[in-house]
């Protein structure tokens, strides 16, 4: 995007620029919808000349002259009718065409949009706000192609007003300079005032995504907003916002009021300046009347096509605005580099090496600093430390979510960066705390994006204790979210599991992915994978002392370091703040049955 | 939430009566528009008499007369354009205040709703409802609205001026308007389907591009970009097919008005020539007919085209008034009375809960929790007493049976007064994209930063506070993003202290706390639960251990009650569960 303000030109380059892009993409339609819009125009002339000639030909001369009628009527009154049938056919051409061009540019928009999003850094996705990416889906890829819908229309009306202001200009020079000024001036006006409200239409779109920022905001808090009664806060915090959008919806209605208003008004005016000054040559012997009166037909015929090219203009601010919110997101560079290193499918665990990591969100302050590490292939390591000390983060770089900004992280060896987009889920897996499902079958939700078979799916299910799909309505086919299946969030969890489990990853990392688990399925889910033939390697960022106790060895961080690394019962032994936060629950349980016995 | 067939006329009648804005001096503004649009008419007319009787004057051109026209003409337009300004532009105000009100009611009715919170999955496709589905509506209510009802008014005028001129040609274009207009219903109902069908799919595309952005993260760590980008193509190569496929039946239906009007003018002369004998019509008086046919014509066009937008904003208010038309299913009572303040006690006689379609969730659940009592909900997963909390606090209501608060039956108690005195903590925080400080006062809009502050040190989380970069003013960020899950918690917990409720219900709300720092908090809590009813969905022996009242929930049904130490005695489902915690915690 262009910095500092922006002019008149530029702007208008740009929309001719998307015009182009957009019109090049789908030729054949533009082509098409062009050609209806000719076809059209020439049946408006036709439509003249044949309505003329019967009204010549068959009304004068019957009924005023009392001729028979004769052969006459029938072909003079089919020549209406077939005139219109041509018009019609050329109507319904232009508008299939250039719906076609708008729509299929619209999907594709779309498309592009989703394919960019995934491309791009979790860094990028994380200074957005959801409910304004889907604005941009929504409402500014429809902006940006909403002009598509009357261009064809006016790139005809531009040739029908070339071809005019070519034959006022072969009548009489003076009165085509006349024309010429005056629709140029109509143009001019017609673009200052598309310009005036291109601004305001920015605001309009950024506002309109503010308005689904909220939305999605509010609904995804639903729960919360409810549980505290808070409903009628969070309606006036999206009134404002909606009213905000009211107050510049109608701004840019007033705006567009006024010169819509003139602009049509000037196009009599001009034809009664146009008569007034065709009067005058007349006089001074330069044109005949009947010169005259063609060419206030010609512009009575301009009234449509200036009217047209008018709208394009306007739209094309107004898709301008949209198309830049889409170009943000298109043009961002952030895109995530892969490597081309194919999945090696080894029968092992994979060996996992931290090379001097460093690690910070923004430019503040490092979340990690100088982390080595190795993790032998095959062993089930914890990862343990205080809230905020880094685990949740290191997690993330081993799983590839994110780039260390130094050092590197490596697979037997080969670096993260190196795989190929393909290979990366076959070697590492990664379950958030948080889960996220898709509206979508238990299947479909756990096969995401492999082809799993069946008996495959299966496996994974039973590994992550999901045996309870099998009491689900429609077992491994309930669609999620629909009233009544509801799941708790252990159970949710543990279908996220069997989602990364079902890709047999030779690094599995589980983010507090069971904290919602009651702790003896949690413990079956763990010894499970312990004992299934599951060549991986586990990293647990872990609370709970059954997960710790479980994992061969355990690496504890604090304030972005990794402070100790070693076997859970060395740890407790030599690492204060470990055994502090081990201890913890006892120290607990301690008092509570200290207190509960003093008070009996 | 099912739509309902309404037609177009009624949907349209709906949206004035849901945002009366638009009705306010809406008999002005049409008025208006037709004096401007009248005015508008006069203009050709002067043009053509300008034409006919200075220009092509016998004996020369009349430079005199011409001009005097022409400044008659100039001056119409000029007060023409005063006028439709003043039209358009009242237009443009309303539309956007009726339709933000529109966009505000709908907002609100779906936070009535329980549909938000039970099926997470298809917020996506709501948020269309208050998005591009008034969009649809407001470009209708802009442009077409008010020209439907001049088109129809000069569709009338132009008919009566021809029953005066010659009555039986106009019944012939009278007939051949009432052919054409019933052709027009029959064409509608196929364009109203196709609407509705292009109104669905945007929803479906809308849910599928939330769908995927919001669970980007989830996308990226399972490799399923190639999966997600076909399933997105796929549902937006639905949309296409149904928008393309609409917009070509309109662009037929649309040029059809072409063919009306030729057929119209055609039957005129045909009609008016073979008659002209017999009738004695005069040439003249046949243009004129041509010249009304033409007046007639160009509206009727106008209205066909306004007739394809009125569809698709009709589709848009069906599927708006779906969720206007919805009844609360947990509706906030009439004349409903408070709850007393300070600790209440809880009470379930025979309550029951299943979702309409599903089966039982919780079946005859009779408990009595005394004011101030500290209660434990215990089960394994699916045991139903998530769903238990959410009955107490009434986020559900049951099926059968009744819940009372301080004996005063749930569905009673002003909404108001009943989330003043009970609060529910969900399992995952959910926080807004503010400062700390706003979101903790979400628990008490009043509160000030201090008071925020006090409740911070109160949980004893002072120095937590002091370590973020600007303390409770530090931003969250998206979903609170920018905190760790551990974070987020004491933040929701910070809210519900503030929030100082005689009933607390809490579901797992501390499971992702490291235990040093959740330590902490239940000292904490511990405070806060003293002389409050606290009603506990607990994770951890410890909250079992330390409450007064262990509730044991099994496949739906209450099994077992007591304290810790009678239900380990009992050696039932509580003792087994008891012995995974052991192992679980090593305590």
């Amino acid at each position: 995007m262009a910095e500092g303000p922006t002019t008149l030109s530029t702007a208008f380059r740009r929309g001719m620029r998307l015009l182009g892009y957009f019109i090049r993409r789908h030729l054949v339609a533009f082509g098409l919808a062009v050609l209806g819009a000719a076809v059209f125009a020439a049946a408006i002339v036709a439509s003249a000349i044949v309505v003329g000639n019967a009204t010549d030909s068959v009304i004068v001369t019957v009924l005023d002259g009392g001729e028979p009628i004769k052969g006459r009527l029938l072909p003079a009154v089919g020549a209406v009718v077939g005139v219109s049938v041509w018009k019609a056919a050329g109507i319904t051409l232009r508008r299939s065409g250039a719906g076609y061009l708008q729509f299929r540019n619209q999907a594709d928009v779309r498309v592009g949009l989703v394919d960019r999003m995934l491309r791009l850094e979790m860094a990028w996705y994380r200074r957005q706000s959801v409910g304004d990416l889907l604005a941009i889906g929504d409402a500014d890829a429809s902006q940006a192609t909403f002009i598509l819908a009357p261009v064809p229309y006016g790139t005809g009306a531009s040739l029908l007003l070339v071809g005019t202001v070519v034959m006022i200009t072969l009548i009489d020079p003076i009165l085509a300079a006349i024309t010429f000024v005056s629709l140029g001036s109509i143009l001019a006006i017609d673009i200052t005032g598309s310009w005036k409200t291109y601004e305001a239409f920015q605001e309009v779109q950024a506002l309109r995504g503010e308005v689904a920022r909220v939305a999605h905001e509010s609904f995804d808090g639903a729960l919360t907003v409810k549980a505290l009664g808070r409903e009628t806060y969070e309606t006036d915090r999206f009134r404002r916002t909606s009213h905000t959008l009211r107050d510049r919806l109608a701004h840019v209605g007033l705006i567009f009021s006024a010169y819509r208003v003139v602009v049509e008004g000037l196009l009599s005016v001009v034809t009664v300046v146009l008569l007034v000054a065709g009067a005058l040559r007349i006089r001074a012997g330069a044109v005949t009347p009947g010169e005259l009166v063609s060419i206030a037909y010609l512009m009575s015929l301009l009234f449509i096509p200036i009217r047209i090219i008018g709208y394009v203009l306007w739209d094309m601010s107004h898709s301008v605005a949209g198309w830049e919110r889409v170009q943000q997101i298109m043009t961002a560079d952030e895109v995530v580099s892969y490597g081309s290193l194919e999945s090696r499918a080894w029968p092992t665990g994979a060996e996992v090496h931290g090379d001097t990591v460093m690690f910070g969100y923004a430019n503040d302050e490092p979340i990690l600093s100088d982390i080595d590490l190795t993790i032998p292939a095959g062993r089930v390591v914890a990862v343990v430390g205080p809230t905020a000390s880094g685990k949740s983060t290191l997690a993330r770089l081993l799983a590839r979510l994110w780039d260390p900004s130094a050092g590197r992280i490596t697979i037997d060896g080969a670096d993260l960066r190196d795989f190929a987009r393909s290979a990366l889920p076959g070697e590492v897996a990664f379950v958030a705390q948080e889960t996220f499902l898709f509206d979508d079958t238990v299947r479909g939700n756990i096969a995401f994006g492999t082809d799993a078979a069946d008996e495959e799916v299966w496996e994974a299910a039973r590994l992550a204790g999901a045996g309870f799909i099998d009491e689900l309505p429609a077992g491994m086919d309930t669609v999620l979210g629909e009233r009544g299946t509801t799941l708790s969030g252990g159970q949710r969890q543990r279908i996220a599991l069997a989602r990364a489990l079902v890709r047999r990853p030779r690094l599995l990392i589980l983010d507090d992915a069971t904290s919602a688990v009651d702790p003896s399925v949690e413990t079956r889910i763990l010894e499970g994978l312990k004992a299934a033939a599951m060549p991986s390697t586990v990293v647990v960022v872990a609370y709970r002392r059954s997960s710790i106790t479980l994992a061969d060895e355990v690496v504890y961080v604090e304030d972005g370091r990794v402070v100790a690394h070693g076997t859970h019962d060395e740890l407790l032994a030599t690492v204060p703040g470990y055994a502090r936060i081990l201890e913890a629950y006892e120290e607990d349980a301690a008092v509570r049955a200290a207190e509960r016995e003093a008070q009996t | 939430m099912s739509e309902q067939r309404l037609p177009t006329t009624r949907a349209l009648r709906r949206v004035i009566a849901e945002a009366p804005a638009l009705r306010r001096g809406l008999g002005l503004t049409v008025a208006l528009a037709g004096i401007g649009t009248t005015i508008q008419v006069v203009v050709p007319i002067v043009v053509q008499r300008i034409v006919d009787h200075e220009i092509l004057a016998t004996g020369g051109v009349d430079v005199g007369g011409t001009l005097t026209l022409g400044a008659i003409a100039l001056g119409a337009m000029g007060v023409a354009m005063v006028v439709r300004r003043s039209a358009l532009s009242r237009l443009a105000v309303r539309a956007a205040e009726g339709l933000s009100d529109l966009r505000v009611k709908t907002f609100a009715h779906l936070h009535s709703l329980s549909v938000l919170h039970v099926e997470s999955e298809r917020r996506g496709s709501l948020v269309s409802r208050v998005t591009s589905d008034i969009v649809a509506i407001q470009e209708f209510v802009d442009w077409g609205g008010v020209g439907m009802l001049i088109g129809a008014a000069q569709v009338v005028i132009a008919i009566v001026a021809m029953l005066v001129y010659q009555w039986k040609l106009a019944l012939l274009v009278l007939a051949g308007v009432l052919i054409y207009a019933a052709m027009l219903v029959w064409f509608q109902r196929i364009l109203q389907r196709l609407h509705d069908q292009v109104r669905r799919r945007v929803g479906d595309t809308l849910a599928a591009l939330s769908e995927a952005i919001s669970g980007l993260a989830v996308v990226r760590a399972y490799g399923g970009e190639a999966a997600t980008v076909t399933k997105v193509e796929a549902v937006i190569e639905k949309e296409f097919d149904t928008e393309v496929r609409t917009f070509t039946v309109g662009a037929a239906l649309f040029s059809s008005a072409e063919v009306f009007a030729g057929a119209i003018t055609a039957a005129v002369i045909l009609v008016g020539v073979l008659t002209g004998a017999a009738e004695g019509t005069s040439a003249g008086t046949l243009l004129a007919m041509l010249f009304l046919v033409n007046l007639l014509v160009e509206p009727v066009q106008t209205l066909v085209e306004t007739l394809d937008q009125a569809q698709s904003a009709a589709a848009g208010v069906r599927r708006i008034t779906a969720v206007l038309d919805t009844p609360v299913d947990v509706p906030d009572p009439v004349d409903g009375v408070s709850l007393p303040s300070g600790a209440l006690d809880v009470g379930l006689d025979g309550v029951r809960f299943r979702y309409p379609t599903g089966g039982d969730v919780l079946i005859d659940v009779s408990v009595h929790v005394p004011a101030g009592a500290r209660v434990a909900v215990v089960g394994e997963t699916g045991s139903g007493k998530s769903t238990f909390s959410k009955l107490v606090t009434r986020l559900l209501d049951p099926s059968a049976g009744v819940v009372t608060i301080g004996g005063v039956p749930l569905p009673r108690v002003r909404f108001a007064s009943l989330r003043d005195h009970v609060v529910f903590v969900p399992q995952e925080g959910f926080l807004f994209d503010a400062t700390v400080a706003d979101n903790v006062r979400y628990g008490r809009p009043q509160a000030s930063d201090a008071d925020v502050a006090e409740s911070f040190a109160d949980l004893g989380l002072d120095d937590w506070v002091a370590s973020l970069p600007d303390g409770v003013a530090t931003r969250v960020g998206e979903r609170g993003g920018q905190l760790s899950a551990g974070e987020r918690q004491l933040v929701a917990l910070a809210r519900a202290w503030i929030a100082a409720p005689g009933v607390l219900v809490l579901d797992e709300a501390t499971s992702a706390v490291d235990p040093a720092l959740e330590v902490r908090i239940r000292r904490a809590l511990d405070r806060l639960i003293a002389g409050r009813t606290s009603i506990t969905v607990a994770h951890r022996l410890s909250t079992a251990e330390a409450s007064d009242l262990v509730l044991v929930f099994d496949r739906g049904r209450l099994v077992e009650r007591g304290t810790h130490g009678e239900l380990v005695a009992l050696g039932g489902v509580y003792a087994a569960l008891n012995r995974d915690w052991m192992a679980g915690t090593g305590v």
